[in-house]
């Protein structure tokens, strides 16, 4: 190896790591002075938060972003939900929210239809008509409403959040500061004037009233002095706030996806650098692909161990952050495989299912607080971290075997790269995570029915989400025993870990579809397009595994040209 | 003989277990996919515990893109269970050798039968219902909210109660065939004109006038029933509420048609030869030998929310049997083992004002414990020996 080939590695990560630090030190593109606000805690649907979380949760529900663009100035969530609170006139003409429906932008009479994002002062001449509209189509059932009627009842309720918010009953915005106090709302002072009274009360409506006279400088004091009070009263609740304000900031699973992207190109360089004759630039792009995974998944690590932090609570307990998980089970999963192996398909799977996961996830969190408080009968941290964690570990094998699958069926039949060790090394790599796939994903199930037995006395309930699970476990268990009947070899094992995927895909989402209207916000209509298309794809794969051994590309022999030239040899005659 | 063996070869051969393994998942499937538009009860009896089932070719596809009709004639799971218990036995006895590096698989397999002889168990033996006491009273029954009963209650000053009731079952083939349901201790007989499995209430300004003639006799006379839409799997607790039409005559005479309800919060006097007897449709009752007293029901929920936190009954609980009387806290993931009956705290009263229990009889309910421990072990004993393996010859 050359030593450009030796360093090239370390100079990929350590580039890696310079940008993580670079992206945690980045200032606060509105200023400074905006952290203050950023970090004041408030509490909404039960869980004390940063006033930035809250603020970007709502920006999330009423227009699909964390920010606000409007003539090309982009505010931050806090300062918009700031002004909001203290100038909802000014507020008023922020383009928040979200409209695709083009016959609800018409029935609002915009002039400037293009645009897919509406302000307050826009949609208010016709706030009565929505709301009339959304009356209407609340009468028919969740299952039949159009896209007119979807829409229209989205937005009735992204305004009632934004009255709410306007009106200051929602985020309970008085901390309590004395013993027998609770968190309240704002609005509350209406009725109670001598709430006003109360040192946090009276200190967030100063905040308010400096900011709607204008006056920025004291505001910013206030605020400051707000924090100093929080500091003294309460201040593990403050530290708690100021820590999830740098998570917002930071954005560790984006940062890590960015990461994986940037390792999954290095991985298709080192796979086509093994495919030449550049042994060395093999093994040097296959570190550095290394070397990007090895930072990203700390900064996977990372953000999952401050969810716990910040939540007090195992990694899983949503959709969302199953996603989070699965992706983050699955790279140390293929890197094990890689380490046995070493011939650049681990490295490859983990970048790509580090960084689809986390698009995953990143599409479920547009429902809200992604730390939102579980129901009494989930609130268990004991089970939350047995049974959750392991059956979200089972789902991760099942998905990495399916994926290194598709590389084996898709790389052996169209390219020439597995030639030689790989065809023979991937089949049993799938194997291996087959079977680690069956024992976690049977025991994940079975601790989730002993969850069941201890919650409702009922081990097995054939409900859709069981169901999934059992699907799971069956398909891998299905897959080993073909295997060890002879009724499939390498190609039959691989075909059916594709199809692994598509049965995991209908656990893990499918069967939260089946009951529309209690997953009814948006991104659940357009997820059954996408799991449709999933699964249409991993039949196609299989499809391609049809495809006769003779004729997949990288069980072809390599056309050498003969070493020495035929001799000629003339026999007597 | 040789047949015999090559039964017993077929019966124990892989190709029939991935064969069985197979149809299991298109059964779980499509038994999930009918919980779209039946309820789990329902699915779990047709699908999971019955020997056959025939499964619509339209579930697979929704109604919006095509209307497909016919029916899949297929295996249920009582069948597919049975099967499988008999293809790991079977297997056993042809090809396994004890041995060391067999007994991962022997382990798991013994526990994967035990699972089957499980939830065996569980389908022929277990029962739940739910016990709803309000806060400062007592119970000392269970209630099945999955099926109903008809009774006729003839009181007994001083004494106790005659209680005879009606199974939902009786009251549903009755409707089906037309013909009254007599019986030598009931008073009068009962004839079901319409049985609604569920059902909605019309008050009397929303009946018309002939739906509210439907019945001439006690509440229904001023209210009407109508069908509704049965609940189904995917929406979670949604329980079915039943009402039925029914004429009730005494030698030959008509007494009276009446409606009868889950939603009628008290029973319906009936005066039959000048003796009033009370009527009523209630969920099935199953009564225990021991008493709970409610004396606390606490519903902690989120601040600023509605999402419940915590639920918790503090109850007295008496056995006079058994010489039991002590107090317990049922909560969450807490349950109260009892008499071979585990209650839980499964829901609340409408305004905290008292609990629902839910009353798990289950005599198997040790068994899945047990084999999955089995199946747990023999897998990690398996792969513990094929992974050292595995890693010695590469290292060799």
């Amino acid at each position: 190896m050359s030593a450009l080939q030796r360093v090239f590695p370390w100079v990929v990560g350590a580039l890696a790591l310079v940008y993580v630090v670079l992206i945690a030190a980045k200032p606060e593109h509105t200023g400074e002075h905006w952290r203050e606000y950023a970090r004041i805690p408030v509490c909404a649907d039960g869980r004390v938060k940063p006033l930035d979380t809250f603020a970007r949760n709502s920006m999330m529900q009423l227009s699909a972003r964390q920010a606000v663009r409007t003539d090309g100035r982009t505010e931050s969530a806090t300062e918009w939900i700031v002004e909001l609170m203290s100038a909802p006139s000014k507020a008023g003409a922020r383009n928040v929210f979200r409209i695709d429906h083009p016959d609800v932008v018409a029935m609002l009479g915009v002039a400037d239809a293009k645009r897919t994002r509406f302000s307050f002062s826009e949609v208010e001449p016709k706030i009565n008509e929505v709301f009339r509209q959304a009356e209407l189509a609340e009468q028919t059932s969740a299952k039949t409403r159009d896209p007119f009627q979807r829409e229209v009842i989205q937005l009735a309720n992204r305004l009632s959040l934004y009255i709410r918010i306007a009106r200051m009953e929602t985020p309970l915005m008085i901390a309590p500061v004395n013993p027998g106090e609770e968190w309240r709302p704002l609005a509350d002072v209406v009725q109670n004037p001598a709430l006003a009274n109360q040192e946090s009360a009276a200190a967030v409506i100063s905040i308010l009233q400096a900011r709607a006279t204008s006056d920025a400088a004291r505001a910013d004091t206030e605020a400051e002095a707000y924090n100093t009070l929080l500091r003294a009263k309460i201040p593990h609740i403050l530290d708690t706030a100021e820590h999830e304000t740098l998570f917002n900031r930071v954005e560790p699973f984006y940062q890590s996806s960015v990461l994986y992207v940037l390792a999954f190109v290095l991985a298709c360089f080192a796979l086509l650098a093994r495919q030449g004759s550049a042994g060395g630039w093999f093994t040097a792009f296959n570190r550095a692909t290394l070397a990007a995974i090895a930072v990203a998944f700390l900064v996977h690590s990372v953000g999952i161990a401050a969810r716990i932090y910040l939540q007090g609570r195992p990694p899983v307990t949503n959709l969302y952050s199953s996603a989070v998980f699965i992706g983050w089970a699955c790279v140390p999963l293929a890197l094990v495989g890689e380490w046995f192996y070493r011939f650049g398909f681990g490295t490859l799977a983990a970048s790509l299912i580090g960084f689809a996961t986390l698009v995953v996830a990143h599409n479920l969190s547009s429902g809200g607080d992604t730390m939102e408080m579980m129901q009494a009968v989930l609130d268990s941290n004991f089970w939350l971290a047995t049974h959750v964690v392991v059956i979200t570990i089972g789902y991760s094998a099942t998905v990495l075997a399916g994926f290194l699958a598709i590389a084996y069926i898709l790389g052996g039949v169209l390219t020439p790269l597995l030639r030689g060790e790989p065809v023979k090394t991937l089949p049993r790599m799938i194997y291996g995570v087959i079977c680690f796939a069956s024992i976690t994903s049977f025991v994940g199930t079975v601790l989730g029915g002993i969850w069941a037995d201890q919650s409702w006395g009922r081990f097995w309930g054939w409900d859709p989400k069981e169901n999934g699970a059992a699907l799971i476990v069956a398909w891998n268990i299905l897959i080993l025993h073909a295997r060890w009947g002879g009724m499939v070899k390498d190609r039959g094992v691989a075909a059916m870990a594709v199809f692994g995927n598509a049965v995991t895909a209908w656990s893990w989402f499918g069967t939260n579809m089946l009951g529309v209207g209690l997953h009814s916000y948006g991104f659940m209509d357009s997820a059954v397009f996408w799991l449709v298309s999933f699964c249409v794809a991993q039949l196609a794969v299989m499809a391609v595994a049809l495809v006769p051994i003779p004729r997949w590309r990288s069980l072809q022999p390599a056309i050498t040209p003969p070493e020495t030239a035929p001799r000629v040899v003339v026999r007597p005659a | 003989v040789n047949v015999i063996k090559g039964a017993f070869q077929a019966m124990a051969s892989l190709r029939l277990t991935v064969l069985l393994l197979a149809l299991s998942m298109v059964l779980i499937l499509a038994g999930t996919l009918a919980q779209v538009n039946e309820g789990v009860w329902s699915v779990v009896d047709r699908y999971f515990r019955s020997p056959f089932v025939l499964i619509p070719f339209q579930l697979f596809i929704p109604e919006k893109i095509a209307r497909i009709p016919g029916v899949l004639p297929f295996p249920g799971g009582l069948t597919l269970g049975v099967l499988l218990f008999f293809n790991l036995t079977a297997a056993h006895f042809t090809r396994f050798k004890m041995s060391w590096k067999r007994s991962g698989i022997i382990l798991s397999h013994a526990g994967v039968m035990l699972l089957l002889v499980g939830e065996f168990v569980t389908g022929a033996m277990a029962d739940e219902g739910n016990m709803t006491i309000d806060e400062g009273a007592s119970s000392n029954y269970v209630e099945d909210t999955r099926t109903t009963e008809l009774v006729v209650v003839e009181r007994a000053a001083g004494g106790d109660d005659l209680v005879i009731a009606v199974p939902q079952g009786h009251l549903e083939r009755a409707a089906r065939a037309g013909a009254p349901i007599s019986h030598a201790l009931l008073p009068f007989g009962i004839t079901v004109d319409e049985w609604m499995p569920n059902s909605r209430i019309l008050g009397p300004m929303r009946a018309s006038d002939a739906q509210r003639k439907k019945a001439d006799s006690g509440a229904g006379a001023q209210v009407a029933a109508v069908p509704a839409p049965i609940a189904t799997g995917v929406n979670g607790a949604e329980v079915d509420s039943p009402s039925a039409y029914v004429t009730f005559s005494s030698a030959g005479t008509k007494v009276g048609t009446y409606l009868v309800s889950l939603y009628f919060d008290r029973p319906q006097p009936v005066m039959v030869n000048g003796k009033q007897y009370d009527v009523e449709l209630r969920f099935k009752r199953t009564y225990k030998p021991y008493t709970l007293h409610l004396i606390d029901f606490r519903h902690d929920k989120f601040v600023g929310t509605d999402k419940p936190r915590n639920f918790s009954s503090l109850v007295r609980l008496m056995d006079p049997a058994r010489h039991t009387d002590r107090e317990v806290l049922i909560y969450m993931n807490t349950p109260l083992r009892y008499a071979g009956d585990t209650l839980y705290q499964s829901a609340f009263k409408q305004g905290d004002t008292g609990t629902i229990l839910q009353v798990v009889t289950n005599p198997g309910w040790l068994i899945p414990y047990i084999s999955c421990a089995l199946v747990t072990l023999g897998l990690l004993v398996h792969f513990g020996i094929r992974l050292s393996g595995s890693i010695r010859r590469r290292t060799a």
